[in-house]
């Protein structure tokens, strides 16, 4: 135990002496953290759109205001024809058109127009008999699809602006007839958010990135610095030393382990004090939770230094794995939305769950009572990765 | 000046230490297949059966009726029905869903009196992706759903007719093979080369190299030469997998393309290129190249997060970045099947920056000298 004392201090000693790892380990995150809260938004906001109106009445004119007030969307002006808004999209100036037909105040009017029936049983519909038969007016909707994402979001806006604009409408024609609109749609909902309700994607976002940095930095440090003493040679030095290669490899993720912990609060108060995340979790579960994550990534750093021999085929390798935990870890697409054997797949991921639990700490105020199996998850895959890269540390040593 | 044999000789000396480092080697071919393999199958924005929690303190037909419709709906899965929830905030906590409906004690008496019902909608919303789509989804679907309880029919006062143009299948892998091939060509050309350099300067052997007859400008041509086959090398294998495995078509013209290609190859080598004439040691060009390169070129292009949401500064940065242009050119291309007559501005940029970075990166490399 003695000699396994001597080997931290040595690696904290010589963590001290390295001051541009020191100064690379406190100014990057920092400035990632910052940068990358910005950047990683799944917001679509500002979405170019142009209108072709070939009614040009009072109604169009009035849709067209509907979508030019709202913020989602950039409204860049109306265009003469189908040729020149293609023209813009093709330019890539727009995203979103509308082409307005020009009989669309007519087809409008027929749609909101009241068949006269019983009070109460008033329907809907163009001169055709029966409720609800008309088809509605047309609108044609071009979308820029090749971002399938945000354009399905940014397609959702916008029939939900244009809907409620028809809605709005109807209520009027309603209302100008002496019905209120309730007696046709006897419901209505009332939406509240919890937890984030403002929808700030920064306060969904700050999290998963301070999981995916410090993931990255002790992975990182903890693999460079094995491959470093391979790299000069010292490994071996130390390996003819009564040191057990065990001793030698758990020291030198020790002072990362710290380094991960505080890292983490760091990380922590950057999303309070600048994003103003609220944090209304328990601050000691938080630093357990980091704690039983940390096997994890100091584990994926120590396998790699048994695979790499140069530090830039450690920095690959490490980037490899993270890429693919990341992105497997709901960071910016839900593992719900993915295929069932890809959810399975994603159990054995500890940036999953880690990324889970902050989120639900942080948001939430989620507890152990609630996350425990989160822990035992990651209890269970941080011990497995850390034996197992330990051990093979042990026998690649021998 | 410069010797084909030379050449040949250092570009040679340069592909065996490539081949040697398979680890990396492996990184270089097998991530890029992953990630579009992933991105094709995996990564899915659609959210599907969304978990509710349906609270019904006295469930008459017409409320179990709204609530199996849904549970029939695409998008919600109704996890299970509670009498009364007290504590709305720690359901969600413990069980893992993200809407709450609740119906009022009289909702099916409601229904028929003036003024109608009224149902609350609790929604989770730490991912505002999420929360957005339940928001404007719940609304017309519960209300539809009532009414089609009550056997009225919806008045439907707008039909919208969508056309979604350049990617009519909304295939992710389409959006997804540009970035990619951006992301990789920058990789190889200005991280691998960069690095390349560094360690020559941070053993000691670019300094045998240069006391040997070879003329300094042989040594860097002859190193990049094989990391410009490697980038070619990679583009076309991620095309061939797109190609085969998602069905991805050039729909513009692939000579343009390749031409555009070697602008922006041009352009990252310059990058490449210049980080090691200022550096003089891997550790700090492998950080130079990820910090300075590879993570603005990942985040800030537009490759998966769009630039119109960003902040007013980061779009800045966003159109100093070559990959940004890069991306519409090869967007452009491949999606919407445009030439020269759109693309001219972007390629155009993307030359200059190419040109300007060489002649500072050859201007440094010689004041070293």
């Amino acid at each position: 135990m003695n000699l396994f004392r001597v080997i931290i201090i040595k690696e904290f000693q010589q963590l001290k002496r390295d001051r541009t790892s020191l100064r690379l380990m406190i100014m990057m995150p920092m400035v990632q953290m910052i940068v990358l809260g910005y950047a990683l938004t799944t917001e679509v906001k500002h979405t170019p759109v142009a209108v072709v109106d070939h009614d040009g009445g009072p109604e169009s004119r009035s849709l067209i205001q509907a979508v030019a007030n709202n913020a989602l969307f950039a409204f860049q002006g109306n265009v003469d024809s189908e040729e020149e808004l293609r023209e813009n999209l093709d330019l890539g100036k727009v995203k979103l058109g509308i082409i307005i037909p020009a009989d669309f105040s007519r087809q409008l009017e027929s749609a909101t127009h009241l068949n006269p029936g019983t009070a109460g049983s008033a329907s809907l519909g163009s001169g055709s008999a029966g409720a609800g038969k008309s088809a509605g007016a047309m609108l044609q909707l071009w979308v820029d699809g090749q971002d399938a994402n945000s354009a399905g979001v940014a397609r959702g806006y916008l029939s939900a602006v244009l809907n409620q604009w028809a809605m709005r409408k109807l209520g009027t024609r309603l209302e100008a007839a002496g019905i209120r609109l309730d007696q046709l749609i006897p419901v209505t909902t009332d939406a509240s958010v919890l937890f984030n309700p403002l929808l700030k994607s920064t306060w969904y976002m700050v999290p998963g990135i301070a999981v995916i940095l410090v993931t990255m930095v002790t992975a990182l440090l903890t693999g460079f610095s094995i491959v470093r003493e391979k790299e000069t040679g010292t490994l071996e030095q130390l390996m003819v030393t009564p040191l057990n290669p065990i001793h030698v490899v758990v020291g030198k993720a020790v002072p990362f382990f710290f380094i991960g912990v505080a890292e983490l609060m760091f990380a922590l108060a950057i999303a309070q004090v600048w994003f103003h995340v609220p944090f209304r979790g328990n601050y000691l579960a938080l630093i357990a939770f980091t704690g039983i994550y940390m096997l994890s990534s100091l584990g994926i750093g120590i396998f790699t230094s048994t695979v790499a021999r140069t530090q830039q085929q450690a920095l690959f390798i490490i980037w490899f794995f993270l890429l693919f935990f990341m992105l497997l870890s709901g960071f910016f697409l839900p593992v719900e939305n993915m295929p069932h054997w890809v959810q399975i797949v994603t159990l054995g991921n500890p940036v999953r769950w880690f990324m889970h639990v902050l989120r639900e700490m942080f948001l939430k105020g989620s507890g152990f009572a609630e996350l425990w199996r989160e822990a035992l998850a990651m209890l269970t895959i941080g011990f497995t990765v850390f034996g197992f890269s330990v051990l093979l540390f042990n026998r690649k040593a021998a | 000046m410069m010797s084909r044999i030379r050449l040949r000789t250092i570009a040679l000396k340069e592909m065996r230490h490539i081949f040697r480092d398979w680890q990396t080697l492996v990184v270089v071919l097998v991530m890029p297949v992953m990630m579009m393999f992933l991105y094709g199958y995996a990564l899915n924005a659609d959210a599907k059966e969304i978990p509710v929690l349906v609270e019904m303190p006295s469930p008459a037909p017409e409320t179990r009726a709204v609530a199996d419709k849904i549970d029939a709906s695409q998008l919600f899965s109704v996890k299970g029905v509670v009498a009364s929830a007290a504590d709305p905030a720690e359901l969600f906590r413990l069980h893992n869903i993200k809407v709450l409906f609740r119906f009022p004690p009289g909702f099916a008496r409601d229904l028929r009196r003036p003024g109608g019902a009224k149902i609350q909608v609790l929604i989770d919303g730490s991912d505002p992706n999420l929360g957005t789509i339940i928001r404007n989804a719940s609304e017309p679907l519960l209300l539809g759903a009532t009414v089609e309880v009550l056997g009225v029919k919806q008045p439907k006062v707008l039909d919208l007719r969508t056309l979604v143009l350049y990617n009519p299948e909304q295939s992710s892998a389409l959006f997804f093979v540009p970035g990619l091939m951006a992301i990789i060509l920058l990789m190889i050309s200005a991280l691998l080369t960069s690095v390349a350099i560094a360690r020559e300067k941070e053993l000691g052997t670019m300094g045998q190299l240069l006391v040997s007859p070879l003329h300094p400008l042989e040594i860097i041509v002859g190193k990049i030469i094989p990391y410009l086959f490697l980038a070619a090398v990679d583009g076309l294998l991620v095309m061939a997998v797109g190609r085969l495995a998602f069905g991805v078509r050039i729909a513009g013209s692939a000579w343009l393309l390749g031409a555009c290609s070697l602008a922006y190859i041009f352009t990252a080598l310059s990058i490449g290129l210049l980080i090691s004439t200022l550096v003089k040691r891997q550790q700090h060009a492998m950080f130079a190249a990820l910090g300075a390169t590879m993570m603005p070129t990942v985040l800030l292009s537009g490759f998966i997060f769009p630039v119109a949401s960003m902040p007013l500064q980061l779009q800045v940065i966003s159109h100093i970045i070559p990959a940004t242009y890069f991306l519409e050119i090869v967007r452009g291309i491949i999606l919407k099947g445009v030439g020269l007559r759109e693309l001219w501005k972007p390629l155009l940029i993307l030359s200059c920056e190419g040109l300007a970075l060489m002649a500072i990166a050859i201007n440094k490399f010689k004041v070293k000298l």
